[in-house]
Formats: structure tokens, sequence, C-alpha cells
């Protein structure tokens, strides 16, 4: 441990003097009542339509048993319609509302909609140029000739990294509470959230499901998210090692990630996709117990290629980082 | 020297925030896996929230509003009316103009293809369709066409139709009548207050040579489903057959099955005829 903690200290402000972290605030500030504008439009909307929740849900329970009775429509997007049709009725059947719209459920929902794309775009704006960045401004010289062995160098520039994917996620779900409750109020920390839903071929098996307070399903939530940064975060700082252009490395990163969600989408047919990373980030969806992209896909699967991407990644980083020459 | 005595308070704040972030969610973490893959089975999970209010409509002569609920099948649904309206939501802005009070469509949960069968497991099975049933006062539903045409719509997607299917008509007839009357009592049983009406089947083969004496069945059909409704004093059949039998090319959309918009005008205007 010996010079560490004074080289994360180091490291760590460095990261904060680059003001990365403000823009990450600002887009937040800016984007979250942008989409707590439209969350309460929708809100209003159905508040117009319908007398309570529990005719919303039926009426959206018919409109899918419409779409499902329709011989054109595909098989794959049939069947995440017959599991969403199993948890809303499973939902009317305890009487608990899904979606009330409230803070809570507000950052909820944002929080399982940005773990594949928003998220890990912020992350890359703090990861890819830990390294890069240092050779396109000449300071990995400076860097590499103090009295310091280079893996301490890239373990606490990692160990830094660690910590704003942290703050990243916090401040994300905090902005979220705070903003959208000035609108929706900040009530349903109790509320029940049904999660354990199992998918299998065809149906969705509800024997494992079980209510947990939507406090609970937030943290629980919070940390899939912070794991799949996490091994974001990871690849990019590999990343930043091997190329040595920063926008270079970030456009990389930014384009796998992109293409992962591309792939969810479109490759079920192809089941070897389901080793890529970008294609495991959605956890949070295990949770909630939406159908994986890809079949034979499940949280401990998915958390394993994860961690094996994060594994080599971390094993390439270092081993270049403390192989390779420094030129100009 | 400002400056310093910030960047000084600036390391511990952020490490402090940094760290506690990250415990937390290495927490949250640790949790979800948890309980994702070893879920705690006996778990009963927080009190349920909410208990149904019961939210049960004044009948619909003493209403200030008019609260519809409508199921059954594609008819209902407004299936073959291009303008997406049917005759749930045209009947709706007749009885706004006619009975000057407002109307609100609260649900229309009509199935395409929906059998008679189907229905019953819906009202017997869905608290949904429950709750849906007590908090109205107006109730629409269709229901029998499917029964009684599958095979003849079936035929109808390939093979010539003929006379076969008729008689495939006369047993679905007897079968599915046991049927009707329990939907009926049961919807009656979950809202005797509410006024509910069945809007009548027709024959939409009428100007098929071979198929034309499927109107007899139609109206064995209707004759017995009135029947049934007219033990309850709520309850009234909207009849339609002369709507379409010498209208078909006029009133039936291109499907030759359903009826367009015209079609659906007309059973409207008879629902608000029945009502004001």
């Amino acid at each position: 441990m010996h010079k560490l903690l004074p080289l994360i200290q180091n490291e760590t402000l460095k990261i904060w003097k680059k003001r990365r972290f403000y823009v990450i605030i600002a887009i937040l500030l800016a984007l979250i009542p942008i989409f707590t504008y439209a969350e309460l439009k929708v809100a209003q909307n159905n508040a117009d339509k319908f007398t309570d929740w529990r005719s919303q849900v039926l009426q959206r329970m018919t409109d899918i048993e419409n779409t499902l009775s329709s011989d054109r429509i595909p098989e794959e997007w049939k069947r995440s319609r017959r599991v969403l049709l199993g948890q809303l009725q499973y939902y009317l059947d305890h009487d608990v509302d899904p979606s009330a719209p409230n803070a809570v459920t507000f950052t909820r929902g944002f929080l399982s909609n940005s773990v594949t794309l928003f998220i890990p775009l912020l992350i890359l704006a703090l990861g890819s140029d830990l390294i890069s960045g240092e050779r396109t401004s000449g300071t990995i010289k400076l860097l590499l000739t103090r009295p310091v062995r280079r893996w301490k160098v890239l373990l606490s520039k990692l160990c830094a990294l660690v910590l704003y994917v942290s703050l990243t996620v916090v401040v994300t779900a905090l902005l979220c509470y705070g903003i959208s409750g000035l609108v929706f109020g900040y009530e349903g920390w109790g509320l029940p959230i049904f999660t354990g839903f199992r998918m299998t071929r065809d149906t969705i098996d509800s024997s494992q499901a079980h209510a947990v307070p939507q406090w609970q399903y937030m943290l629980m939530m919070a940390g899939l998210v912070w794991y799949s940064a996490l091994v974001v975060a990871v690849l990019a700082l590999m990343v930043s090692v091997l190329i040595r252009s920063t926008a270079a490395s970030m456009l990389t990163m930014m384009a796998t990630v992109i293409a992962g969600t591309i792939l969810s989408n479109m490759s079920s047919s192809w089941t070897s996709a389901k080793y890529l990373f970008a294609v495991n980030l959605n956890l949070t969806g295990y949770l909630d117990g939406s159908p994986p992209p890809i079949d034979g896909m499940s949280l401990s699967f998915s958390l394993v290629v994860l961690a094996i991407w994060g594994i080599v990644g971390l094993i390439v980083a270092f081993g270049v980082f403390t192989k390779q020459d420094i030129l100009n | 020297m400002v400056a310093m005595s910030r960047s000084r308070l600036l390391w511990p704040l952020l490490a402090g925030l940094t760290a506690a972030s990250t415990v937390c969610l290495l927490l949250g973490f640790g949790w979800a896996v948890k309980d994702m893959l070893y879920p705690a089975m006996a778990e009963v999970g927080p009190e349920l929230a909410t208990k149904p209010e019961t939210d049960e409509a004044l009948p619909l002569e003493e209403a200030t509003e008019i609260r519809i609920v409508a199921f059954g099948d594609s008819l209902t649904k407004g299936t073959g009316d291009t303008t997406g309206e049917g005759y749930v939501k045209l009947a709706a802005a007749g009885l706004r103009d006619k009975l000057g009070k407002p109307v609100r469509i609260i649900n229309n949960l009509a199935i395409n293809g929906m059998l008679t069968r189907e229905l019953s497991e819906k009202l017997e099975l869905g608290s949904g369709y429950r709750q849906a049933i007590k908090g109205a006062n107006l109730i629409l539903f269709t229901i029998g066409g499917n029964d009684l045409f599958q095979s003849a719509r079936a035929a109808n997607q390939g093979r010539p139709l003929s006379a076969l299917q008729i008689a495939g008509m006369a047993s679905a007839l007897t079968e599915t009548m046991d049927g009707f009357g329990k939907v009926v009592q049961t919807i009656g049983s979950i809202n005797p207050d509410a006024t509910i009406l069945y809007i009548g089947l027709y024959n939409p083969f009428y100007d098929v040579e071979q198929l034309r004496s499927g109107s007899l069945e139609v109206q064995q059909w209707n004759t017995n489903a009135y029947a049934i409704l007219h033990k309850y004093p709520k309850m009234m059949m909207v009849p339609t057959f002369d709507l379409f039998e010498w209208q078909i090319g006029k009133r039936l959309s291109e499907d030759h099955f359903h009826p367009n918009h015209e079609g659906y005008k007309r059973i409207a205007e008879r629902i608000v005829s029945a009502l004001e």
C-alpha cells in the first residue's frame, strides 16, 4: 500500500480538475427535466383517459392481447409481450400499481433505461482519456519518470476511475430523484415492486416472484447499473492504454457500446453474440423480468461474461502499460 | 492561499463521497445477486398498498356521467372500421349529444377473435374485468359471432364456402348458448345496477347463395340470446341483422365479415335510440 493512497488522491483530483464531472452534471441537469416533463405528460394523459390505474393496466393488457392474436407479428416480439402480459396480470391480481407516478418510480425507470447506453457514455467521457490524455499532452513522461512503479500508476488511475463510476451512478440517481420529485412528489419508497419473474421458452414463471419495497429495488438496481458501468470503465481504460489518441479511444468504445445495444435488439438468431460484453450490459432487465435479448442469457451468465471481459481488460491494460515504450 | 485550502478540503470530501457511494452500490449489487440467484421463497413481501376502492357507479338514469365499459369480440373492437372508431366510440359520441351528459369510455376490452368460452374465462378469473364492470353504468358487448362463424370463416380464407359449414353452425349454436347464459349471469351478478346492451348477430354471408340459410341459425341464436337477457330487467338486445342483410356491399368492410364505418354508425344509432 506504500504510496498508493497519495497516488489515488492525485489521480482523483486530476480528474476533478479536468472538469469532466461538471459536464456530466450539466448534461444530467439538462436531460432529466426533459424526461420529467415527458413523464408528466404521460401521467396527465392517463389521468384524463382512465378513472384509475386498474382500468389503465387492463386496457394495456387488452391491447397486448390484440396484437398477440395477429399473425403478422414476429414470434420473438410476441414472446416478450406474453411475458409483459403475465407481469401485468400479476400486478393486477395483487392490486399493485406498476407505474404509480412518483419520484422513486421515475428514478427507477430512468436508471433501467440508461444502463445500456447513457451511463456507459458518461463513464466513457471520464475514462477514455486517462492514459491517452496524458500522452496527448505529454505529461505521461513526467508521470512515468517519477520513482513509482508503472503498475502502481495505472492502479491508482483505475481506483480513481472506480470512485468516479460510483459517484456518477449515485449522482444520476440523486438528481433524478431531486428533480422529478418537484413534479411527482418525493414519496414511493415503500411501494411494492415485484421481482424474480423467470422466463421459460414461451411463458413467464411467477412462482418465484416476490415483492420488495421500492427502495430496496432501487438499491439493487443501482448496484447492477454500477457493475455494468464498472466493466465499461475498465474496458475504456484498456482502450485508452492501447490507442494513443483520446478521440480515437473514445470513439472506439462508443462504437462498441452502441453496437451492443443495436445487436441486442436484432441479434436473437445469432446466439454467439451473447458473449459480447455490450450485449450483456442490460443487467437491470433481469431484475424487472424482461426477456433477455438472446436465449440462454441469465443474470449469472451476464455477470460472468462481464467479469471475464473486465478481467481480460485489466490483464491487457496492465500488461501493455508496464511494458510499452513511451515515445513521442 | 484560498485555492490551496479549497483543494485541501476537496480531497476528503471527494474521497468520502465516492467511497460511500461505492460501498452503497456494492451493497446493492450484492443484494441484487443474492435476491436473484437465491430468492427468499417464504418472504411475503411488504403489505400491499392500496385496497381497491370499489368505485361503483350510479345507475344510468341517476348518474351525472355515463361510464361505458365494452368487451367481447372484434365487433366491439371496431375491426373493419378504417377510421378506427367502431360502434363504441360512435355510440358514446351519440349519447353525449342526445343526453347532454358527459360520456366516458372507461375501457374497451374487446379482443379480436374472442370466443364465448374465452369471455367466460376472463369474467371468472381476471380480477380486472370485475373491477371494470363494477365501475361502469353502461355495458356494451358482443359475443358469439366467432363461435358461430368460426368454421365458415376458416373456410373463407382458402377453400370455397359450402353449405357444410352451416351444419357446423347449428351444432356450435347449442354448445355455445350455455356459455352465453353463463356470461350474462356473471355480468348481471357483478353489476346488477348497470344498463347492459348486447349487440345481436347478423349473417355476413347473406349474399352468398349456399350460406344464405345461415341467417336462420343467426336468428335462432338471437332468439335464444334474447330469452336469456329477458330475465334481467336491466339488459337488452340491440338487433342488427336487418341493418346488414340487404346492405352487405355498403355496410360490410372488405373482409366480408366485419361492418365498415357506415355499418358501425348504424349500430351506434340503434344503441343511442335504445337509451335516449
